[in-house]
């Protein structure tokens, strides 16, 4: 195989691998940049997504198609839901309180899971199978179904921020709670519809995630979910786009590093480029000061 | 039509507003003129619900506001133009004013900008300009056309000269006393109590948190201790 070619196979894997990333950061960065969580339980929303998908496949035999649209539906709920039960009450609560109950809400998950799933992981079938050889190079399906549904969504999820009337509510949220409710938008309306959608994305991200990897277990999101942190401060915690570019640098990061033989180090690389972004560079490569303002 | 009936406020342990009442008649310019931390803002935007008085209450239009949630208020026909504008700067003078109309039908959006583009000639030639690239006093008709966008009856209007040129200032004066003359009710908070009297039919002054006198806007400008404390007499 000659190194254009193996250099073509290992961008796919990192660009496949950073749309995950992407769709998972998308949903921190935005939950961030309106509430100014870090929701550590976003992750474990990807792990009840991917169980839904083997439960639907496996125990009620649907198509994969319902399986996936499940799913989604799924994760949406469950975000709003733990936003509604776990954040609403905590509105003017000092933050910390508030992450200290991301992190309790992370850990109910992953326990229940447990509890209910039991322990081990539950291989899923695969539904996208095949792919294509272009000379030398393999183009597995998964890879360009993943790539094409993530961008997909990030061109919806752009389109919805940018243009539509509750995608404008976020941004003014996002940028001055209170000057956006003197405006007449709801806080309550207008978070939980940020929630809602980064869970969906997150709900697309499981989905995806288990079509490349082919398992669910108990503490499959918290990985994904922190790699998809790093991805979403590298961004810029707080930007959308830098969310996507946060989760494709990462993806084909990780990539590098496997291509040049030190695949074990992978994780530990990514976590290295959270520490350098941190010091360098804290608010990221889209970041903004956030200011706060009553 | 807007009436605070004996609100005291708090942050925490500071009590910041004590007993404070008053009322702002149908068509009238009504101003509030105070020192730094008086206290104005804060009964602005206990008016506006973003603060909660603990007692007494707030009654628009005859109707207690007092625990109805902010963006509701403004749904009442109620706008604040807040301190310091607080346009939202990452969006363009456009978003901006439709947010503004954010509880007014889409069909009344085209309208309604028209109108803002009238008093504001200025807005429209920036209307896709990022709000944060505007100047300050770009800011201040954006902040003010946005609160128009609501259809309000109503306007606080919080420190609405704050760091602009003498020029502008008199620009937003004319401006505030026009929207009056056009049935527009007006609570305005001011330091620059020259203008604000100017302007308005009636004031209170607000110190430490409490009103310590009232009356015309004539009459006060006559007065010699508002001359002394406010008007650098
Ligand atoms: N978020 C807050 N937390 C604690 N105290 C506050 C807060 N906001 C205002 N205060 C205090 O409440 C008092 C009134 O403040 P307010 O902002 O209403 O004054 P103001 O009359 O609007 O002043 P300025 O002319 O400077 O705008 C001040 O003593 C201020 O320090
Ligand atoms: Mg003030």
């Amino acid at each position: 195989m000659s190194l254009i070619s193996q250099i073509i196979s290992q961008l796919v894997n990192g660009l496949q691998s950073g749309s995950i990333y992407a769709l998972v950061a998308l949903g921190y960065s935005m939950v961030y940049g309106i509430i100014l969580l870090l929701n550590f339980a976003h992750g474990d929303i990807i792990m009840i997504g991917a169980y839904v998908v083997f439960y639907a496949m496996t125990s009620f035999s649907l198509p994969p198609l319902v399986a996936v649209l499940l799913a989604v539906i799924a994760c949406t709920l469950l975000g709003a839901l733990i936003e509604k039960v776990a954040y609403t009450p905590l509105r003017s609560a000092p933050r910390l309180s508030l992450l200290i109950t991301a992190i309790g809400v992370s850990f109910l998950l992953e326990n229940g899971a447990q509890l209910v799933f039991g322990a081990g992981a539950k291989n899923v079938p695969s539904f996208i199978d095949g792919g294509v050889q272009i000379g030398d190079v393999y183009l597995s399906y998964v890879s360009v179904v993943t790539i094409l549904v993530s961008v997909a969504s990030m061109v919806v999820l752009t389109f919805l921020v940018q243009k539509t009337k509750l995608g404008k509510a976020m941004r003014a949220v996002s940028e001055d709670m209170g000057a956006a409710q003197l405006m007449g938008i709801s806080l309550n309306r207008t978070i939980s519809f940020t929630f809602a959608v980064g869970s969906a994305l997150a709900g697309i991200g499981s989905v995806l995630y288990i079509c490349a990897y082919g398992q669910a277990s108990p503490t499959m999101g918290s990985m994904l979910g922190l790699k998809a942190f790093v991805a979403a401060v590298l961004g810029g915690i707080g930007s959308i786009p830098g969310a996507m570019i946060g989760g494709f640098v990462i993806g084909l990061l990780e990539a590098l590093v496997t291509a040049v033989g030190l695949s074990t180090w992978k994780d530990g690389v990514v976590f290295a480029v959270l520490i350098v972004v941190l010091l360098v560079k804290p608010t990221g490569i889209l970041g903004r000061q956030i200011t706060e303002k009553v | 039509m807007l009436k605070v009936d004996n609100i005291n406020v708090y942050y925490g342990n500071i009590h910041a507003i004590k007993d404070v009442s008053f009322e702002v008649n149908e068509g009238e310019i009504v101003t509030l003129i105070g020192a730094n931390g008086a206290g104005k803002s804060t009964i602005l935007k206990t008016i506006s619900g973003l603060l909660r008085t603990k007692t007494g209450d707030v009654i628009l239009k005859g109707e207690s506001i007092k625990s109805v949630a902010p963006h509701k208020i403004v749904a009442k026909g109620l706008a604040h133009v807040p301190e310091g504008r607080r346009v939202f700067l990452a969006m363009s003078v456009e978003e901006n004013l439709e947010m503004g109309a954010y509880t007014q039908p889409a069909s009344s959006i085209a309208p309604n900008m028209q109108e803002v583009f009238q008093w504001f000639p200025r807005l429209k030639e920036r209307r896709r300009q990022m709000a944060g690239t505007l100047s300050g006093g770009e800011q201040q008709m954006l902040a003010m056309g946005r609160a128009m966008m609501s259809g309000a009856k109503v306007l606080l209007l919080d420190e609405p000269s704050m760091g602009l040129s003498p020029l502008l200032v008199k620009e937003i004066f004319e401006i505030i006393t026009e929207l009056n003359k056009r049935g527009m009710t007006i609570l305005l908070v001011e330091q620059n109590a020259q203008m604000a009297l100017s302007v308005a039919q009636r004031a209170y002054v607000l110190e430490t948190g409490r009103i310590i006198m009232q009356g015309s806007a004539a009459e006060l400008l006559n007065d010699d201790s508002v001359r002394k404390a406010y008007l650098g007499a």
